[in-house]
Parts: structure tokens; sequence; C-alpha cells
């Protein structure tokens, strides 16, 4: 996000410091906003709903964020070379509840997982970024994911960039079972044959973002995120009989951000 | 009745005691501030400007340097940030190696960070003299990522040129760090980089910074180039007394 040129409010510092952490004299960014995304209704669904999410941060004023893809977690770069860049990454999956969803009727919920593990990403020159996420679940899954992602980025004006470029995931079975496979009690209750899915090659896709800094206050972006379900999460019958292997994902947004002065 | 007597008093002498810990404990910047009379301050940014070539390069977008020496930027630094800071404390004259504060470079792993401490606290404590004033001002460059999708760093005094398909842009910047260190304890009271000057067009570094145009013609973009000289001064001035400001010093 760029920053305000403009300091809005001016607030008196907090009376103690905490040890251990920065006093938080000086100027900050504040970034608020809000994106809305049409999505695949779960992951295989062949509908797709419509959703909103805030966007919110705050930094020290100025602070440049590196580039992020809409695919990436949250996640703190521990090591910072500049063009090297690696720490942990940390990602929400949501609950896939059958309420509301016909195909998964029998299917039974899959509790939400939170997904821990770390980035790693490299920029060989300005204009490109490899990036890599492995993360292990816990909760909803217990196995492990990995995102690849290369992204071009081709800044068009000093306002407007484009990036974009082909993704690939890879999970273990752990982390494909609960959502793919379908046992004998659930064969029973959905009509859908028994499938136990294995772990590989889970999805190949592309993106591609657009973001458009109108001024130090306001930006404005919109993406589009594909990705064809492989191995046996497109085999799984749930897929197969009641989904779709094409998954695509078109976000916009817009944020405004403004600085703050602690005194 | 005296048991009840008894034990309000060891209760208040204990939430005494608590408190009082914990008020040493998180004891703020300003209560650390009132007890300093006399400070020295160190400069020591620097003599080299950067070149930098960013956004659509070529395979090749390493970094140019040239020396910047002549333009005494750390000797405008100490006398602008003594004129000041006067006015609340006695400024004391020290001497010190400046390049041997200028040679310290940040660790680019945080835990190595963590484990060293800061480097600077080390180096006020062995190579400054006079010691036993209240604080130091340590005056260093500062690093910054460049952003907007680029994976580069640029830090102190240097010209970033951005090239996008439709156009380049280039922004002057004058990227630094101020620490206060107690002059007893050697603990750093506190440590802040300069933020960018509010009339910063389309921000995108973390400092004082400016972008190059109509009004700012950069000439042979050396260390003879006035044009370039006048307005690294002028980041500098306009920026220093904002943050001794911010940091409450002023």
């Amino acid at each position: 996000m760029a920053a305000s040129g403009q300091t809005a409010f001016t607030l008196p510092a907090p009376p103690f410091e905490l040890p251990f952490l920065p006093p938080l004299s000086g100027s900050w960014t504040v970034t608020i906003g809000a994106q809305g995304q049409y999505q695949p209704d779960f992951e295989g669904a062949k509908a797709s709903m419509l959703s909103a999410a805030p966007i919110f941060s705050i930094h020290r004023a100025g602070s440049a964020d590196p580039f992020r893809s809409p695919l990436d977690s949250a996640s703190i770069a521990l090591i910072d070379f500049g063009d090297l860049r690696a720490g942990p990454a940390a990602k929400f999956v949501p609950a896939r509840l059958q309420d509301g969803h016909p195909e998964l009727f029998g299917l039974g919920d899959v509790n939400a997982a939170l997904e821990l593990g770390g980035f790693i990403e490299y920029f060989p020159v300005d204009w490109f970024r490899l990036r890599n996420e492995t993360r292990a679940g816990l909760g909803g899954h217990r196995g492990v994911v990995s995102d690849f992602t290369a992204d071009f980025i081709v800044p068009v004006t000093r306002g407007i960039t484009i990036s974009g470029g082909p993704r690939f995931a890879w999970e273990s079975t752990d982390a494909i079972s609960p959502y793919f496979s379908i046992n004998a009690a659930q064969a029973m209750a959905t009509g859908l044959p028994m499938f136990n899915a294995m772990g590989g090659a889970h999805s190949a896709g592309a993106g591609m973002q657009v973001k458009y800094q109108i001024n130090p206050q306001w930006e404005v972006h919109s993406f589009v995120e594909y990705e064809r379900l492989l191995g046996d999460a497109a085999n799984s019958p749930l897929v197969t009989v009641r989904g779709s292997v094409n998954q695509t994902t078109v976000g916009i947004g817009a944020s405004y951000s403004f600085d703050v002065k602690i005194r | 009745m005296h048991d009840n007597v008894r034990c309000a008093s060891v209760a208040a002498v204990i939430v005494l005691a608590l408190s009082g810990g914990a008020s040493a404990m998180f004891e703020s910047r300003d209560t650390k501030l009132q007890a300093v009379k006399t400070v020295g301050i160190i400069s020591a940014i620097g003599d080299q400007f950067t070149l930098a070539r960013a956004g659509l390069t070529g395979l090749d977008n390493s970094s140019r340097s040239f020396t910047i020496s002549s333009w005494g930027l750390d000797d405008l630094i100490i006398q602008q940030a003594t004129a000041a800071l006067s006015g609340r404390f006695q400024v004391k004259p020290v001497s010190y190696q400046r390049a041997v504060f200028a040679s310290i470079e940040e660790s680019p792993i945080k835990a190595v960070e963590l484990v060293r401490g800061d480097p600077f606290k080390k180096l006020v404590k062995t190579e400054v003299s006079p010691q036993g004033l209240d604080a130091y001002i340590v005056i260093t460059k500062a690093q910054a990522n460049l952003g907007g999708g680029r994976g580069r760093k640029v830090e102190g005094i240097g010209l970033v040129t951005y090239r996008a398909v439709l156009e380049s842009y280039s922004q002057l910047y004058a990227l630094y760090e101020i620490r206060i260190v107690d002059g007893k304890t050697f603990d750093m009271i506190e440590k802040m980089a300069a933020a960018p000057l509010d009339n910063a067009a389309n921000v995108r570094l973390p400092g004082p910074s400016r972008l190059v145009d109509e009004n700012l013609s950069i000439g042979a973009g050396d260390a003879g180039d006035e044009n370039m000289h006048r307005a690294i001064v002028d980041l500098i001035v306009r920026s220093l007394p904002i943050t001794l400001s911010d940091m409450h010093l002023r």
C-alpha cells in the first residue's frame, strides 16, 4: 500500500512502554478498505458465491510493502536479504459445512483448519518473484500443503502495476483426504462411490492482478485466479459427479491510507 | 484485629513494591529522558552516494556508488542537531571514529540481530570519548525495502530510478535513524528512523525523500552536482528537527 502524504491525526503517546517492543512514537500509516470476491462455494464446487472482507493494515509511515499476490498467506520475513526473504507463514482455512450446499449432504462437515509453516521467496530481478509456502494443517486437516507461485511484476506507470504468473499446489494425503475422500458411510448417505483420495499434485493454474494507486491515499486493485484441480482432487466423485475441476476466483477492492502521528 | 491490620500493612507493602517494580519495568522514554542533562552527538551516515535502478531493469541491476565526503553531511547533521537540542540539553563535543560507526551493517537475519544486540551500544561504550555523559545521540544510515514489487533494499543517501513501461522517474533519499543510548548503562532509550516528509508524493520509501521533477534537475549525477547536494541537504535539514521532536528530544 502507498503511504499517505498527509498527517490526519496526532495522538498522545501511551503513558508507558512495553519492554522489548519499539516505542510507538512517530508517524504511522493506517490503511482501511474492503475487498469483494466471487469464488467457488468450496474447493471443487461448480457454483460460486460472493463474499466480502475488510482490508486493514498499520505500519510505519512510508514503509514499503513488498509485492503481494492474492494467494499469499499472512507471513513475516525474519530473513530479509532484499531479493531473498523467508519466514513463518499462516493461513486460515474455513470450515466446509454441508448446510446450504446440497452437493455436500451426507458428507458431513470438515472443521476449520489452521495451516502453519514457512515461506521463501526470491527476486532474481526486480520484476519477477518466485515463492513457495509450505504449511502443515491443524484442525480440519493434518496434512502438508505446498504452494508454488511465480509472478511477473510489470510497472506500467508510477501508479499502475500489473502482475501475474503460473501457480502449482502439492498436497499430502492427510491434507486432501478430509475434503475429497468418500468413505463407506458417506457413500451410503450420498449415493456417490467410495473413494480414497491420495496426496500428490493438487492444482495448477494462473493468476493476474492489477493495482492502481490513484494518489498517495487511494488505491484500487482487481485480480483473477484460475486453478484446475489435479490428481485425486480432480478424480474424486465429489468433483467428477457434482463439482468442477475448474476453480476461478475474481476479486476487486479499494483502500484508503492516512497517517497518524503519535507524539 | 491486630492480625487484620498487620495483613493489610503487608498487603500494602507488597502492592507498593509490585507497583514500584512495574513502574521501573515499564518506565517510559520520557521518564528516562528527564534525567538526561548532558548529551554527545555522533553522526556517521557515511560518505557514499548510491545510484540504484528499480522496476523494469535488465538482468544486471547492481548499484553504483561514489564518495560525497566533500559534502560534509555528518558535520552538518551535528551542527543542526546541536542547535536543535541546545535549548534542553548541554551538548558536549565528543570524538569517535566515524568510519567505524558508518561500517556497521544490519544483519538480514532478525535472529542474529536479537542475539548480538544493537552493535551501536557497544561502540558508544568503546569508541567514544569522553565517557560519562548522560546520553549519546547516534545518527547513522537506515535501510529500507523499495517495495511496490521490488525485491531491493536501499540505504543511506542516494538516488533510485524506477523504470516503468510508459515512464521512468527518480527519487532522491536520505535514510537515517537516530538512537539515544544511555551514557551510564548503555541501554537503548529509543531508536527511530526519520519518517517521510509530509510533502512527499506517492511515497514508497520509509524516510525523507523527494521526486526529481521540474523543480529539481539532476546534472552530472556525481559529487559535483550542486543541485543534488542542495536537495539532500534540504531533506536532512527539514527532517532532522521533526525526528528529534518525535523522539521527545525537543
